[in-house]
């Protein structure tokens, strides 16, 4: 089953989606709008590629120290968290385990994100991704 | 705040504290791990500013989309390859990945 309907089978989860490129190549379900939603692209692609930056500041400073390459981030709000792994995030309510559960299924299914972030998300556009980029 | 109690939560590598300012001011480190003070110290400064940032994007969020359910932020985690940080205040634990229980972790350091 894709990543974003088996997310959105858990009760609990608001909307999920995948980006890609500048971030506003998306696709998503749930409660979102299409703009809503590309600017949650967008948002989650600049804090990606921002601690990306960091953890390549950290690796700097002693290597191999199990940070790199990173693979989401999470931002826990009051009532709604945001989790991002690799190329797709979630919209998912504060409950019990749910956070849990949803970082266990992002990161068994998007798996460990390749070491040239900019490189697998240019390539869910398909087509030469080293032409693309360079 | 009691750092030995947060080494307890599931796969606890260190815990530490620091100013509003990111200077690290307590730490524990598990002892085996590769993480030094000096990355803690790092950490914790990057920690302040993605807090930040976050808070500015929940602001932004909730005031262009209407959505509510965002503000006040109760912490932000940044997920490694091997092992997260999760913090939030001045207070901040890194968790081994396949171990990591992140409710319980944003938990303690809201408690915190």
């Amino acid at each position: 089953m894709h990543i974003v309907k088996q997310l959105m089978a858990i009760p609990g989860v608001i909307a999920a989606g995948e980006y890609a490129y500048r971030g506003d190549r998306f696709s998503y379900e749930g409660a979102l709008t299409d703009e809503f939603a590309r600017m949650a692209s967008i948002l989650c692609r600049a804090n990606t590629l921002s601690v990306n930056m960091q953890s390549e500041i950290f690796d700097s400073f002693s290597e191999n120290i199990g940070c790199r390459p990173v693979q989401g981030w999470i931002v826990r709000g009051n009532k709604i968290s945001i989790c991002a792994v690799g190329n797709y995030f979630a919209f998912i309510e504060n409950r019990d385990e749910l956070l849990n559960d949803v970082m266990v299924i992002m990161r068994a299914k998007v798996g460990d994100v390749q070491d040239d972030l900019l490189a697998n998300l240019y390539a869910r556009l398909g087509g030469d991704t080293n032409e693309a980029l360079y | 705040m009691d750092l030995q109690k947060m080494m307890d939560l599931p796969g606890a590598l260190a815990a530490f504290t620091y100013s509003d300012k990111g200077d690290l001011q307590s730490h524990v480190l598990r002892e085996g791990t590769e993480l030094t003070p000096q990355v803690l110290d790092l950490l914790a400064r990057s920690c302040v500013a993605n807090l930040a940032i976050a808070g500015m994007e929940a602001r932004g969020w909730e005031a262009v989309t209407g959505q509510s359910g965002f503000q006040p932020l109760k912490g932000f985690s940044m997920v490694g390859l091997e092992w997260s940080v999760v913090v939030d205040g001045n207070c901040g634990v890194v968790v081994r990945n396949r171990d990591a229980d992140y409710e319980a972790t944003f938990n303690a350091v809201q408690a915190a």
